[in-house]
């Protein structure tokens, strides 16, 4: 009788250990494996959109706070996000870019590029962004390790990186058919 | 052969209640972390506001940060006492003001269009006074940020904006 309680106190414990960093673990995997595969997300050519910040349970919750904690709502501002170029390969400094087509219809719109890490590209000549102010008309944007005349987004030495279109204040139209919108293409050039 | 069928239940109770437990405290761990960073590398306490320089490839505090905008933030703590926030806020480029949950849902913002004044005057609060620039907060805790969008990157430009964000107060 003493050792099958003894045997008891050692199972039970165990079992509650295991059980926990089972649950841990299938949540986490869980959570990961949506953030990779975009789940909740929006796509729209090579471009995906998180709008949804009106979010329905705990799993979307855990899931917008893993890709991008305080966003702001979709009539404030709407973020695409973009990893690949036009024909699907990821981005990378190997390559140069040129963006084509407009942004859709808002107060602001920029272009901002992240690395691997999702921090701003390193580069030394503290040029982060192309937007509604500096964008030189009549010149595409250019993404490119090596300097250009206008129009620059340095893409330093990422390996793969991703950029980032905010548009704040966005016309109704846009975030009511953020599936179907025209998108910017971004088409790899000769280097 | 029962022990082993209670044994196995147990575990898949045990790990299912694990993992709604994981999931729901996801998005509060990832606010907790960023809280601890934001108290430790800026040394800022609940209720005092933090004002930051326009993000660089330097910056760590948030993934994904907006090189077009000056962000002031604020961990707020309603338990004591209500807010106040002030300052003078630009009369001709983007600003707003949003609040967050600590689960990191937003949950209140509005930009310059909407206050239609350049004068920032709000008063944070638990309770609703019905009084016009009162806020009434859902949650004891939480977080807020005030963005504001830096058009121009000219010297001038930045310090003028930097002078603005430097009025904003919370009492």
């Amino acid at each position: 009788m003493k050792s099958l309680f003894k045997i008891k106190l050692i199972i039970i414990p165990t079992l509650i250990i295991v059980s926990f960093l089972i649950g841990i673990f299938v949540a986490v995997s869980n959570i990961n494996s949506s953030v990779q595969n975009n789940e909740f997300s929006i796509k729209n050519g090579n471009w995906i959109v998180n709008p949804n910040m009106d979010l329905q349970n705990n799993f979307q919750r855990a899931y917008v706070s893993r890709i991008g904690v305080f966003a702001l709502d979709e009539k404030e501002a709407i973020y695409f996000l973009s990893s690949k170029d036009n024909m699907g390969k990821n981005l990378s400094s190997d390559f140069d870019y040129e963006i084509t087509g407009n942004p859709p219809a808002g107060r602001y719109w920029s272009y901002t590029l992240y690395g691997e890490d999702y921090y701003l590209v390193n580069n030394k000549t503290d040029v982060y962004t192309i937007n509604k102010e500096n964008f030189e008309k009549n010149y595409p944007i250019t993404i490119s390790s090596s300097r250009k005349n206008s129009n620059w987004l340095p893409s330093g030495n990422e390996k793969q990186f991703h950029i980032t279109l905010r548009l704040y204040n966005p016309d109704k139209e846009v975030y009511i058919n953020l599936d179907s919108i025209e998108l910017p293409l971004i088409k790899r050039i000769e280097k | 052969m029962k022990k082993i069928f209670f044994y196995l239940l147990f575990l898949l109770l045990m790990s299912f209640v694990s993992y709604q437990l994981t999931i729901n405290y996801i998005p509060k761990l990832v606010y907790e972390v960023f809280h601890y960073k934001i108290e430790k590398n800026q040394n800022i306490k609940d209720n005092e506001i933090k004002h930051f320089d326009i993000p660089s490839d330097q910056s760590r505090d948030v993934v994904m940060p907006n090189p077009d905008f000056l962000y002031s933030v604020s961990f707020y703590d309603l338990s004591k006492k209500d807010l106040n926030l002030k300052g003078n806020m630009p009369d001709s480029t983007y600003w707003s003001v949003s609040f967050y949950k600590p689960n990191t849902i937003n949950w209140y913002v509005k930009n310059d269009q909407e206050f239609n004044t350049n004068k920032l005057d709000l008063k944070l609060s638990l309770n609703n006074n019905l009084k016009e620039n009162t806020i009434q907060s859902p949650v004891e805790k939480g977080f807020m940020i005030i963005r504001i969008l830096v058009e121009k990157k000219d010297k001038e430009s930045i310090d003028y904006y930097k002078s603005l964000q430097k009025s904003i107060v919370i009492k």
